[in-house]
């Protein structure tokens, strides 16, 4: 399975990383923003997109409107690790067309559950 | 233009709950907290200043404070690491580690108060001898912790002033 983990902290890219390591996936596509995400899934597709909501450039909430716009990657899964936890955040990341979300800070194992449910789905 | 109002318990509170609850997830240890300080009468020894802006009805920043040594076993173990083998990851740790504070604090003022604030992207800076001054009419409010390993760190509340104010 590949993934592609869209986030302007490479701290965070990191510990995402080393909790799909654990979960036995190796290969990993990393951006700094949704603009580079998109650069990355125009070189081929991802099993699932992991993104930040606020970042340079590109949001992650508009880095997903346009994955769902297009047709050859628009089923792709998307998991949204954010800071932006209140109701109306999740609302707004929902209708953009996350899949499933986590909310800063989370414990290893939160992150292990929403990676494993989204790729169940 | 009258003084900013002094900062609510509640604040205190939940950038307390806010700053414990990211050492525990993010960090994996606990701190532990004591009194908080308000105004200037202590300004915290640091090497390492991360700081978050935010905006709303209430506006301010959120900032930590810490030596570079805590700074270094703080990126260690966020990133899984041998502190041995840090380079060049510890700004963008701390920032990180700031922002969730911030951005934590900010989710549960939400639930608690239903203010909705805007934070900005965070700042890290390393240096010495170097003190943060604000030119605008603040309160501020200062938190002390400690690690497991005894060292001190601190997280400031700055405020200026609530809207309509």
């Amino acid at each position: 399975m590949r993934f592609l983990i869209v986030d302007d902290s490479s701290t965070m890219r990191r510990i995402i990383i080393n909790t799909l390591n654990k979960l036995g996936h190796q290969d990993v596509a990393e951006a700094g923003n949704g603009k580079e995400g998109l650069d990355r899934l125009n070189a081929g597709p991802v099993d699932l997109i992991i993104t930040d909501w606020n970042m340079p450039e590109m949001s992650g909430i508009d880095f997903i409107r346009t994955v769902r716009s297009m047709p050859e990657i628009k089923d792709t899964p998307v998991l949204m690790v954010t800071t932006n936890a209140a109701k109306d955040d999740i609302v707004e990341a929902l209708k953009a067309g996350v899949n499933s979300y986590v909310v800063k800070p989370f414990t290893p194992d939160t992150m292990k559950e929403k990676i494993e449910a989204v790729l169940a789905r | 233009m009258p003084p900013a109002p002094a900062i609510e318990s509640l604040f205190i509170d939940e950038l307390t709950a806010a700053t414990r609850d990211v050492f525990k997830k993010m960090v994996f240890q606990e701190v532990e907290g004591s009194s908080p300080i308000a105004g200037e009468a202590r300004r915290p020894k640091a090497n390492v200043v991360g700081q978050v802006a935010f905006a709303g009805k209430t506006s301010g920043v959120v900032a930590f404070y810490s030596t570079m040594d805590a700074a270094q076993i703080i990126t260690a173990s966020m990133l899984g690491i041998e502190m041995k083998n840090i380079n060049g990851e510890l700004p963008d740790a701390i920032g990180e580690l700031t922002n969730m504070i911030a951005g934590s604090f900010r989710t549960r003022v939400a639930h608690a108060k239903g203010e909705m604030w805007a934070i900005s992207v965070p700042t890290v800076t390393i240096g010495s001898d170097f003190y943060t001054r604000y030119v605008s009419d603040v309160q501020r409010v200062l938190c002390p912790f400690r690690m497991k390993n005894k060292a001190e760190l601190f997280v400031e509340l700055i405020v200026t002033r609530s809207a309509g104010q």
